[in-house]
């Protein structure tokens, strides 16, 4: 099993998806900061993560996930690049299964002002399928 | 020897350098075009401090009103069918400040009461039913907000609108507060403690789907 995730093609369609998926999550936050910034908030990580980071949070993520998704797609160090997918991918779960677990109920802003869908299993699930395809992006090449 | 673009055999230190060097470069371009469009106009971009958007509270406006501050005066209160005097028991002092108020668990009490005000459940339909505050006609946010005409329909008759919902942080309600003015109603009030509050201090309610209990 793990034979074949390793096969360098299915890892360079894994790490081509991932890139796709970051540049669709980057590109509409970058276009409204203001709603990201809103998006981070309802999230209420503020035990954890202090409140007033929020609007710095809401400024470099997006272009984190730019710069990434760039490197996945024109596989220049796309290993690190599937590396920062999966870990920022890890953290989004984290906060949507905290959201879901203290019912709250938002609109998360995942892919910006477009997916309006609230959080729910859907969400999560959704999630879950894009941290695995993370790892598999981030699968070492043998030889 | 590594190649500096690598092609997917990275490892070690060098597959660390890349994560580093991606999160690094992200965030100096954020930074970066952020502090590029304030340096443009302070009102643009984003606050690098962030500060949580709040609601004022009535009470605070009205001691805003009272120190001679700028806040218009109340409108008269409209003919209630249900009072005699037509004037609904404490609706009078509230004013209309183009934005919405949040207001206690007392205030909304009192709303609730006399029937002084308009009431939009903003929690889900199956919530509702499960049980809301009387008199409330639900309206689930995430049905009118992508809907304006629905709000924008609701007609409370010349009383204030008491917006609740339910959750931990009831920011649902603050949002609907806001397009509930952005559509131009007046004296729109925020009960932001929510049903779970109203539930747990044992006041009245009722179960259904219409306003006033099944």
């Amino acid at each position: 099993m793990l034979h074949f995730f390793r096969h360098p093609t299915v890892r360079r369609i894994a790490q081509l998806g991932a890139g796709v998926i970051f540049l669709a999550a980057a590109l509409p936050k970058i276009a409204d900061l203001e709603a990201f910034s809103g998006s981070i908030h309802n999230f209420h990580m503020e035990p954890v993560v202090p409140m007033v980071l929020t609007n710095v949070l809401a400024v470099t993520i997006p272009w984190i996930e730019l710069v990434a998704g760039l490197a996945l797609i024109a596989n220049v160090k796309p290993r690190a690049g599937a590396v920062v997918y999966t870990a920022l991918m890890v953290l989004f779960t984290v906060a949507v299964v905290a959201a879901l677990a203290r019912g709250l109920s938002f609109d998360c802003g995942c892919f910006g002002k477009s997916d309006a869908a609230n959080l729910g299993m859907k969400k999560l699930l959704e999630n879950l399928g894009m941290v695995a395809l993370g790892v598999i992006a981030s699968l070492e090449r043998r030889g | 020897m590594d190649r500096w673009w690598s092609d997917g055999t990275e490892r070690g230190g060098v597959l660390w350098g890349g994560v580093v060097a991606i999160v690094a470069t992200g965030a100096f371009l954020g930074v970066f075009q952020n502090a590029l469009v304030r340096a443009g106009s302070k009102d643009e971009g984003l606050a690098w401090k962030y500060e949580a958007p709040k609601l004022q509270t009535l009470e605070e406006i009205q001691a805003q009103g009272s120190a001679g501050g700028a806040t218009p005066p109340a409108p008269a209160p409209p003919a209630d069918p249900n009072d005699p005097l037509g004037i609904p028991v404490g609706v009078t002092d509230i004013p209309d400040v183009g934005r919405p108020i949040e207001v206690t668990a007392t205030k909304a009490r009192e709303l609730v009461d006399s029937k002084g005000a308009a009431i939009i459940d903003a929690r889900e339909a199956a919530d509702y039913a499960a049980g809301h505050i009387p008199g409330a006609v639900n309206l689930p946010f995430d049905e009118v907000i992508t809907d304006p005409e629905r709000l924008e329909a609701f007609d409370p008759a010349g009383k204030p609108i008491l917006v609740y919902c339910g959750g931990v942080t009831c920011e649902l309600s603050m949002k609907l507060g806001y397009e509930l003015v952005r559509l131009g109603k007046k004296r729109v009030l925020v009960y932001t403690g929510g049903w779970p509050e109203w539930n747990d201090m044992g006041y009245p309610t009722v179960k259904g789907t219409a306003p006033e209990g099944a």
